[in-house]
């Protein structure tokens, strides 16, 4: 129903302000990596994904409700 | 350790077609991830690395699990890799390495770097021109089917009450089918528009709040001029698909085709 978009600058831009952290980790931690390195490689068993995903969610949303429950009384 | 502990290792940023001095003019004066080292290019035959020195200490494997645990730490970090990226992308055709890849040194940077050459080369040459959208999907909590049905009244016998249930139940099946189907096609048109395209996971409730499913997180490569056509598609289905939110994120370096994609 809504669309809505931070991107509105040109691609040339040097990147939009603002860009949501989530997305951005989304990319900056990509699996399906070309290139591993010396180190990362060592703790890539815990993935750095879920680490920093747990810092992420620790503090940007306490709520947690599951997904497709009605809030409508009985 | 301490041997370890005293070297300066090579963080790559990005692997970029050569361009004379012009990458090297977009990155000057930037901070980087770890100032106050310069980020500077280094050449190596048909590739151009983007990188900077940064001090081992802070790379060890303890110390970086407790910098990516942190989240002002995290957010920093990935805000400073990101601002590398996208200056390097307005310079030259750029291939977006991950966050925290490290070399011990800029010998071993080349040696990983050219064992890769071909398929980085493929990957510049799929990228060239190109741009990365991401396209998210969420599917709205539902109202309760009939609201008007006063409870009490509904409710009065056991029979009512087992139906109304499996009512409600089905009443979210139904949406979640509903957003997962219009999820579907927009990600069909999407892919009419795009070279290549990737799934990525999706967020839980932790990240979207209660109120919203997350259905489809994806992101396409596309030709640069593409961007008014996309818009319009993504509004004229957003007029369509009334179950479900849109979100367009972009234009992003092509983080999520760092091997060239394969076609959608």
């Amino acid at each position: 129903m809504t669309v809505a978009a931070w991107g509105s600058a040109p691609a040339e831009a040097h990147g939009p302000i603002g860009v949501p952290l989530v997305d951005l980790l989304d990319r900056v931690l990509a699996t399906g990596v070309v290139v591993s390195g010396d180190l990362v490689i060592a703790i890539a068993e815990v993935p750095l994904v879920r680490l920093s995903l747990h810092a992420l969610l620790s503090s940007v949303n306490e709520r947690v409700a599951a997904p497709w429950t009605d809030s409508g009384p009985l | 350790m301490t041997m370890i502990q005293d070297t300066a290792l090579t963080y790559v940023f990005a692997v970029c077609r050569p361009s004379g001095e012009r990458t090297a003019a977009a990155l000057g004066g930037l901070a980087g991830v770890g100032p106050p080292a310069p980020v500077r290019t280094l050449a190596m035959g048909p590739l151009t690395a983007v990188v900077q020195d940064v001090p081992a200490a802070d790379y060890a494997e303890e110390a970086l699990r407790q910098r990516l645990s942190d989240r002002a730490e995290l957010e920093r970090c990935a805000r400073a890799h990101h601002e590398v990226i996208t200056a390097a992308m307005a310079a030259a055709p750029t291939v977006p390495l991950p966050l925290a890849t490290l070399y011990r040194g800029d010998e071993r940077t080349r040696e990983a770097l050219r064992a890769r050459e071909d398929s980085l080369l493929t990957a510049l040459d799929r990228i060239t021109g190109r741009v990365e959208w991401g396209v998210k999907v969420y599917a709205l909590a539902g109202q309760p089917a009939t609201p008007a049905s006063a409870p009490g009244a509904a409710a009065a016998t056991g029979r009512a009450y087992l139906e109304q249930i499996r009512s409600r139940r089905r009443g979210r099946e139904e949406r979640q089918g509903a957003a997962l189907r219009a999820a579907e096609r927009v990600d069909t048109v999407v892919r009419g528009l795009a070279v290549a395209a990737r799934r990525l996971r999706l967020h839980g409730a932790e990240v979207t709040g209660p109120r919203r499913t997350h259905v489809l997180n994806a992101a396409y490569l596309m030709d640069r001029g593409r961007e008014r056509q996309l818009r319009a598609a993504l509004a004229s289905l957003g007029r369509d698909e009334e179950a479900v939110e849109i979100e367009l994120s972009g234009p992003w370096a092509p983080y999520s085709f760092a091997d060239g994609g394969t076609p959608p």
